[in-house]
């Protein structure tokens, strides 16, 4: 006999509740419209479309990944990859790379930034 | 959502057309909002902030003043829209629980939403205790 007492293993069952403590689930708050905020039409930021092929767009700070939806609000593009940092003043700004089939400057021009 | 609608949306924004879009879509009243069906008030939704995304560009993009003064107007139609569809998700969730015996627990009445719990309500400090416990109730037992 061991000096320590192990619980032994019991019957556990699932949880069958009788009313959901929540009538509805929460609606969504963070819909693509609220992931992306607006892009950047800075001078280093323009400079970014034409020699690096990349859009710079501020973004939630929440925002782990950009998804494939949240960029189609903005327009159609394939995205290569995308680098975040949080500015100074809280807002996260996100280098877009775009994919080599897509021109940068094209985008900007269908969002209306240049 | 449709990407071809949103590209139409976007692509007309230079154009004449989104004047007629934006008036139309500011003048949004709830009370032609109350009967429509969940996919209609969505989609609505989908639109207005679609809108409002755009404005953003705009505003960053140095737009027209009317644009950047749009998104000051524009809140308080989305607000509506969203105000009618938890509304109505609300009241017909009541409707689904009503005369159940168990309920969700926001469709409780605020009353009991808020009561304490038997614990809580029955916690008494030292000195009411004590208060209480000097004078119990006598119990008296008459001679026959």
């Amino acid at each position: 006999m061991s000096p320590t007492f192990q619980q032994p293993n019991t019957l556990r069952l699932r949880r069958q509740p009788k009313y959901p403590r929540k009538s509805a689930p929460r609606r969504n708050k963070f819909d693509h419209y609220a992931i992306i905020k607006f892009p950047l039409t800075t001078e280093s930021a323009i400079k970014k479309f034409e020699d690096n092929n990349t859009l710079v767009l501020i973004v939630d700070v929440k925002v782990k990944r950009l998804s494939h939806k949240a960029m189609k609000q903005l327009c159609n593009i394939d995205i290569a990859k995308v680098n975040f940092l949080i500015r100074p003043f809280g807002e996260k700004k996100a280098y877009v790379r775009l994919a080599p089939d897509y021109n940068a400057l094209d985008a900007a021009n269908k969002i209306g930034i240049i | 959502m449709d990407t071809e609608e949103l590209k139409g949306t976007r692509n007309c924004k230079k154009s004449s057309g989104s004047e007629v879009l934006c008036s139309a879509i500011a003048k949004i009243k709830t009370r032609d909002f109350r009967g429509k069906k969940k996919e209609e008030l969505l989609k609505q939704l989908d639109d207005l902030k679609a809108e409002f995304s755009q404005l953003f560009i705009a505003k960053v993009a140095g737009g027209a003043a009317s644009k950047v003064s749009k998104i000051r107007v524009l809140r308080k139609p989305i607000a509506r829209v969203l105000t009618v569809i938890n509304q109505t998700q609300k009241e017909n969730l009541r409707k689904f629980h009503k005369g159940r015996k168990y309920k969700p627990l926001n469709l409780w009445p605020k009353k009991m939403r808020h009561r304490l719990n038997k614990h809580k309500e029955n916690l008494k400090t030292k000195k009411q205790q004590r208060k209480e416990g000097l004078h119990p109730l006598q119990k008296y037992a008459f001679k026959a």
